[in-house]
């Protein structure tokens, strides 16, 4: 599903953010990348929907060497892609319906599947009764979901997140945690960077750790070891 | 498709307006500061050019002719000098007529008037007054004139004119020149000003742009609808500034004819014969400020 084959991202003059990283992620996979605060998880995120290029090496999505991808490629791979992040980015000027029917609306899907489909995400996702709230109406939790149904509307393979729970208490980073596992039941690979020890330990999922831009450990059914 | 996502984009142009109204209010009134701006420079231009050829119309060539010319002599010249082309009217004052016009002129002045009964005879000769069609031709008109070999034609002293024209063509450039350099620094000063608004603008949408563009929004998509944003903000600054300056006008033309006794200044009528060429032009030069200010800063803002 992904491939990163001796990837190094050098950003100027010489900080390496990636150092010879080599991952292979199955369909389906439910995986946790860990490491401390600039250890390069970040930028393997960036280089898999397509906002940084790799200085050297491959990388492969579904079959498709987007290494060198053009930035008019750039939204197709991201159409594929489902991403959340720590700060939800949620558009703030529309309801948590217009955020989800937005991802549908810059495809060009038309009116009726839109209004068939983010009923759908919106219930996966418990929050029917919150759909004409704005952002800022609603808790981190809930946004988070809401971040999660737009990042499932496109039905992706993949769903990468980057510290999901990073501003969420316990009870609703376990919640998010529950809709990931949920998802990757139907099928989805899951890419969950985290710093979370807790949550990493208690998954019992394969853990890769990263530190320097190199991975120094990748176990089937890990634990945070840093 | 393509439709479908032209009104999308056309949707969201106006729903991004609607929701952040008070920035879109804020760009509008500069535009529409900077529009005022303009047209009251075009009034002031206008006004003045209408003031100086009012003054020109008011320029005119006395040929005098011997107080024995006949009647039939005067008639000829008259004829001859009709057909040079530079000449708009051509008007005999008869010498009766020259001396009933001076009594008027100098009613309230007794000495002249008992100068002119001891004198006991019209000492006045017969003139013919003659203007021209094109103002920037009266040079020529004096050569043509000054060609004229008619014994009748006592005196032809032309200088007073040719001082007074350049004296006022002189002014009339200066003002020319004065205007386009105060509308030049003003259109500048308006297009920066107008092109920083629309930069602040989608400067503070740059996370918005960031967000579009991860949930798979193409270039195309995110850009347009700030460019078709700043084609209504042209549409809206330039229907307020017609809304704004007609009743501006329309105070200011009773004031005009006040100041411009007996001058044919009508600045309602010139906007009203110009309307498409003054604010289709004003609206296409706002359009094209906006739509280029916001593809600057959407290049600079929307990398992500």
């Amino acid at each position: 599903m992904i491939k990163f084959i001796n990837v190094s991202k050098i950003y100027p003059p010489d900080v390496k953010a990636l150092d010879g990283v080599s991952l292979h992620i199955k369909p389906g996979e439910f995986i946790s990348i860990v490491g401390q605060s600039g250890t390069g998880k970040t930028t393997l995120i960036k280089a898999l929907i397509g906002e940084e290029k790799v200085t050297s090496g491959k990388v492969v999505v579904g079959g498709w060497d987007i290494t060198n991808i053009g930035q008019s490629e750039v939204p197709f791979l991201r159409r594929q892609i489902g991403v959340i992040f720590q700060d939800f980015k949620l558009l703030p000027k529309k309801t948590l319906f217009e955020n989800i029917a937005f991802a549908l609306q810059v495809c060009g899907h038309t009116p009726k599947k839109i209004r068939n489909i983010v009923p759908q995400v919106i219930k996966i996702v418990g929050l029917e009764s919150k759909s004409d709230r704005y952002p800022q109406e609603i808790s981190g939790g809930e946004a988070q979901r809401a971040a999660i149904a737009r990042a499932l509307a496109h039905g992706p393979k993949i769903l990468l997140a980057d510290e999901p729970t990073g501003n969420l208490d316990s009870i609703n980073a376990e919640e998010i945690i529950e809709l990931l596992l949920k998802i990757n039941k139907w099928g989805t690979t899951v890419v969950l960077v985290t710093h979370n020890r807790e949550i990493v330990n208690k998954l019992k999922k394969r853990v890769v750790t990263i530190e320097d831009g190199r991975i120094v450990s990748d176990r089937a059914v890990g634990k945070y070891i840093l | 498709m393509f439709i479908l996502s032209f009104l999308r984009i056309i949707k969201f142009s106006f729903q991004d307006i609607g929701r952040n109204i008070w920035l879109s209010i804020v760009t509008v009134t500069i535009l529409v500061l900077a529009l005022f701006s303009v047209n009251m420079l075009l009034t002031v231009d206008v006004i003045t050019k209408a003031a100086v050829n009012s003054i020109k119309e008011k320029i005119d060539i006395n040929l005098y002719l011997k107080p024995d010319a006949s009647e039939d002599e005067i008639a000829a010249l008259k004829a001859d000098i009709s057909n040079i082309s530079q000449v708009k009217e051509i008007q005999y004052i008869s010498r009766s007529e020259a001396l009933e016009s001076f009594r008027l002129k100098h009613k309230n002045n007794p000495e002249v008037l008992d100068a002119l009964r001891e004198l006991g005879k019209n000492p006045l000769t017969p003139i013919l007054v003659i203007k021209s069609n094109d103002i920037d031709k009266y040079d020529e008109l004096i050569v043509e004139l000054n060609k004229i070999d008619n014994d009748i034609v006592e005196s032809r002293n032309f200088e007073d004119h040719k001082e007074i024209l350049a004296k006022i063509n002189n002014v009339s450039d200066k003002i020319n020149k004065a205007g386009v350099v105060v509308s030049l620094i003003f259109i500048i000063i308006s297009v920066l000003v107008v092109f920083n608004a629309i930069r602040v603008a989608i400067y503070t949408h740059r996370k918005e742009i960031g967000i579009m563009k991860l949930v798979g929004a193409s270039n195309a998509f995110v850009k347009a609808p700030f460019l078709i944003s700043g084609v209504i903000y042209a549409i809206a600054g330039t229907l307020i500034v017609i809304a704004i300056f007609y009743p501006f006008l329309t105070i200011l033309q009773p004031y005009l004819e006040t100041f411009f006794v007996n001058y044919d200044i009508n600045i309602v009528s010139y906007y009203n014969v110009n309307f498409i060429k003054i604010f289709g032009l004003q609206f296409l030069g706002a359009a094209l400020i906006n739509v280029f200010a916001s593809f600057t800063a959407l290049s600079r803002y929307s990398r992500v």
